[in-house]
């Protein structure tokens, strides 16, 4: 029926213990996972939040160098010195003039602005090239031409943007820049050409290197082609040491991605210009990690500590809680070994408190039922003892009434009347009292009545001669316990005694008991069988003893086991009977 | 009595294991905060002079991979290449500093040896890069393989060259392991392909004026000469100038190891035919990786090629190439 419980064996301290720390341990974890968790996700947030606000700002900053550029293109393709330049039908003496004027308007717009590293123009026709520098040397034709951002924009009418590359226009000098080149169409009197203006890379290289994405994270800028602008690892990803998902970042425009798996999971988060590179930031979630560590510290600590300050609450207040129940189960313990006077002292009106009363209260029930079987035990005991003290009056009276009767019948009138006032007197001194302790003086009277009836019954059969100190008069004696010693001496010492015999009672105080003897000269019995006389009890109602064996039982009822009556006998020696109670004086009864 | 003593024990008990617990979670976690601290590592190129790009684009390396792998990198270099002594001399301050590890360019493959000795006894982990040590100390050398430089320099001139011409090879010193190494790749493929009549080798010392003088020589006395293989820089420089100032530019080609503005010149002019280059950036970038990982107490290899790259004029201004040849120095 019982299921497995590993709790069965332990106190409910234990149990308490036990379960509130479960509940703790589990509220705190649940905190502690929830807390941790919703914070790392701040943190992830907030850096993706951050990571695409910078990446936003490192757009509009190149987006802007960029329509600068164009900005500066159109103005530069639209100036007079330009247009004049263009013209067809001018002299032929007056070019070198002109192209002086171009090339010093080309030369003011990039000392004015150390973004633009260089302007020119190529015309197609006859390959001159007019530079912002006057007296510079040029690479050959040629080698010009073959440059993207010239073959590129030619049949457009929108401005190119070249990747990142190394400038060779001029000889010796290899300059990293980012090309606009815009064509300007030849018309009927004007001649066509390619308008260059190269960005300084630098700009762009210090703008992306600056940006600070975590320990390790980066940006990166991608030409729609695929061609990387700027890398800050670039030689590593053209050696294939690196890569980057550069076909999945073509394919998106705005937003991020989660690319890689573990260690090297990367997230990316792309932001597409309007003229199609693509800033792109590189951040390692794990990195935030750093962050989330310390979260993560944070909240284990906090979690922790917690626990154990939880945990010594519990245990406390389950100690607490126990307390009482340990004191009631030790009052419990104490009434188990029969003490009912305990009372448990437990103030509390919680369970426990209730439980303490009502403990207390059946505690005192079963002590009041204790009393009350002790009462009515002791209401069986009297009730008995009357049964007894009737028993003997019947059988006295039986016998002194037939010797009455057999004396009326011989005619003895006055040994009648003799009798039947001993008789009435014997009557009179056991009903007239209910007291159950008389005086002995009392009780010497009542035997000495007896004795005249018992000797006149059996005429001069025996002497008697009664012999207590004075002294004890007036101490206790079961009422009518002499009685049956005496009865039983005559019946069975002298009745069937040829001679007269004599019955000696004899009283002492010893010690703090009191003595009483019944001695007879009688025919005695065997000492075996006096000595096992009172074991007898109640062998047959007529029979030898009975009445003896009443009044040792009421004397060890009354007084216990200690007391009680003494048989010494003798086959044709006799018999002395010796009755021990305590001395008791009526004074102190009273 | 015994019950309550149990009690206490069962407190006791609870307490000790919670505390426990939570000081075992406290010394985890600050522990995985600690390993976050930063590895500390001194990088000795050859030269801290700005003007040489080739120590520029490996310190961006360097750089570079310092961020990425979250390594403190010091740098501690001595003004010129050539100087030994002071190299040795900051090799032993750098041990001072009892850094992690130390990623060492030797400038002397033998008189830096004893030192670098000193650097692993001392309980440092060794790196070399770019140039080694005799001896192999170093946990791990990671550079350009040589030989395989040298076997590429050849290999370029076997498809221009047909296969009885005479090849001059010019080398720059003997006793470097790098120059031997490359000596020896070169020649192997000469010897392998076609029945080259080899010049040489001849040792220019690293310098563009014997390296000039040496292929001048050889230009006007060999009218067999169909190439000429350099095996330096300035080695280079020195043959390209001879057969510039020569004109010879149509008959002979030239081809070397290494690149500077000059070479790029004779590149686009068409007097050099083509030139081995190597990749500093990359060398910068696992030194430190390597080094990183050593820390780590990971197995690395004790050799690491960063590879090279033949460029000629056709492909010298491709996006790959580019960065390479006129690598993007502030």
């Amino acid at each position: 029926m019982n299921g497995w419980n590993p709790l069965k064996h332990h106190s409910i301290h234990t149990h308490i213990a036990i379960a509130f720390s479960c509940l703790i341990l589990c509220t705190t974890a649940l905190l502690s996972y929830s807390t941790y968790k919703l914070s790392s996700d701040a943190v992830t947030r907030n850096s993706q939040e951050y990571t695409s606000q910078l990446i936003e700002q490192v757009k509009v900053n190149i987006q802007t160098y960029i329509s600068n550029m164009e900005s500066i293109a159109a103005l530069a393709m639209r100036s007079n010195d330009l247009q004049r330049y263009l013209k067809q039908n001018e002299p032929a003496f007056v070019k070198p003039l002109m192209k002086k004027q171009v090339s010093q308007y080309f030369n003011s717009i990039v000392t004015s602005r150390n973004d633009i590293s260089s302007i020119l123009f190529i015309s197609d026709r006859g390959d001159e090239i007019v530079s912002n520098r006057e007296s510079a040397e040029f690479n050959s034709i040629a080698q010009i031409k073959e440059q993207d951002w010239y073959k590129k924009v030619l049949g457009t009418d929108q401005a190119y943007i070249s990747s990142s590359h190394v400038q060779r226009i001029f000889r010796d000098e290899y300059r990293w820049v980012v090309s606009i080149s815009r064509e300007l169409s030849a018309t009927e009197d004007t001649i066509g050409g390619v308008l260059l203006v190269d960005l300084n890379y630098k700009l762009i290289n210090n703008l992306c290197q600056q940006i600070e994405l975590g320990k390790r994270g980066y940006v990166f800028i991608v030409d729609p082609s695929g061609d990387l602008v700027y890398h800050p690892q670039q030689q590593l990803v053209y050696s294939q040491l690196k890569s980057e998902q550069l076909d999945k970042v073509l394919q998106m425009w705005n937003g991020s991605m989660t690319l890689g798996e573990g260690n090297d999971k990367k997230i990316y988060t792309v932001n597409t210009t309007s003229f199609g590179w693509k800033i792109v930031s590189v951040t390692y979630p794990d990195e935030l990690v750093g962050n989330k560590r310390q979260i993560q510290f944070t909240s284990a600590l906090w979690g922790t500590l917690c626990l154990v300050v939880a945990l010594a609450i519990s245990i406390i207040l389950s100690y607490a809680l126990t307390k009482p129940l340990k004191k009631l189960e030790m009052n419990m313990k104490l009434a188990e070994r029969g003490d009912f006077d305990i009372r448990v002292e437990i103030d509390s009106k919680n369970e426990i408190g209730k439980l303490a009363r009502t403990f207390n209260i059946m505690i005192s029930k079963i002590k009041e039922l204790m009393s009350q079987v002790v009462a009515e035990q002791e209401m069986k005991r009297v009730s008995e003892l009357k049964a007894l003290q009737a028993q003997i009056q019947p059988h006295f009276l039986y016998n002194t009434l037939d010797s009455i009767i057999w004396m009326a019948e011989m005619g003895k009138m006055e040994e009648v009347v003799d009798m039947t006032s001993a008789l009435s007197k014997l009557l009179r001194s056991t009903i007239s009292k209910g007291d159950e302790l008389i005086p002995i003086s009392v009780e010497l009277e009542h035997i000495k009545h007896y004795l005249t009836i018992q000797k006149m019954r059996y005429r001069n059969k025996f002497t008697y001669s009664i012999d207590v100190d004075e002294g004890i008069g007036n101490c206790q004696i079961l009422k009518l316990v002499l009685q049956p010693i005496v009865e039983n001496a005559i019946y069975h010492g002298m009745k069937h005694k040829p001679e007269t015999g004599h019955i000696r009672i004899t009283g002492r105080s010893v010690g703090d008991d009191i003595e009483l003897q019944v001695i007879d000269d009688g025919i005695g019995m065997d000492p075996e069988a006096a000595r096992t006389l009172l074991e007898r009890k109640v062998a047959s109602r007529s029979g030898n003893g009975v009445g003896v064996v009443n009044v040792d039982h009421r004397i060890k009822l009354n007084f216990g086991a200690a007391y009680g009556l003494w048989f010494e006998s003798d086959l044709e020696e006799g018999m002395s009977v010796t009755m021990r109670i305590p001395l008791l004086r009526e004074v102190e009864q009273t | 009595m015994r019950k309550r003593w149990n009690g206490v024990k069962l407190i006791s008990l609870v307490l000790l294991g919670v505390l426990t617990i939570g000081w075992a979670g406290f010394s985890i976690v600050s522990h995985e905060l600690n390993s976050g601290k930063k590895k500390t590592i001194i990088f000795v190129p050859k030269t801290i002079d700005t003007t040489i790009e080739f120590w520029q684009v490996m310190r961006q390396g360097v750089a570079s991979a310092a961020k990425e792998f979250d390594a403190e990198v010091e740098v501690m270099g001595t003004r010129a290449e050539v100087d030994v002594d002071e190299q040795i001399a900051l090799l032993q301050e750098a041990i001072k500093k009892k850094p992690e590890a130390i990623i060492l360019a030797a400038t002397d493959y033998n008189r830096v040896v004893p030192v670098a000795k000193e650097i692993v006894a001392a309980g440092i982990k060794l790196i070399t890069v770019d140039s080694g040590l005799n001896g192999g100390i170093s946990t791990s050398f990671i550079g350009t393989d040589n030989t395989d430089a040298g076997r590429r320099t050849a290999e370029i001139l076997h498809t221009h060259v047909d296969s009885h011409a005479e090849i001059a090879v010019i080398n720059f010193v003997k006793e470097s392991a790098t120059a031997m190494e490359r000596e020896s790749g070169a020649l192997e493929i000469l010897r392998r392909y076609g029945n080259y009549t080899v010049l040489g080798p001849f040792y220019s010392n690293g310098s563009v004026q014997t390296a000039y003088d040496i292929a001048s020589s050889l230009l006007k006395t060999q009218p067999n000469l169909k190439a000429i293989i350099g095996l330096n820089e300035p080695t280079v420089f020195g043959i390209g100038k001879a057969i510039q100032d020569l004109k010879m530019k149509s008959q002979v080609f030239a081809v070397g190891i290494d690149s500077s503005m000059g070479e790029i010149r004779m590149l686009e002019d068409g007097v050099l035919l083509a030139t081995v280059i190597q990749k500093p950036f990359n060398m910068g970038y696992s030194a430190v990786k390597t080094a990183v990982e050593v820390i780590d107490g990971k197995r690395v290899s004790p050799r690491i090629d960063t590879g090279s790259k033949v460029i000629t004029k056709e492909n010298m201004y491709s996006n790959e190439n580019q960065k390479l040849l006129f690598p993007f120095v502030e």
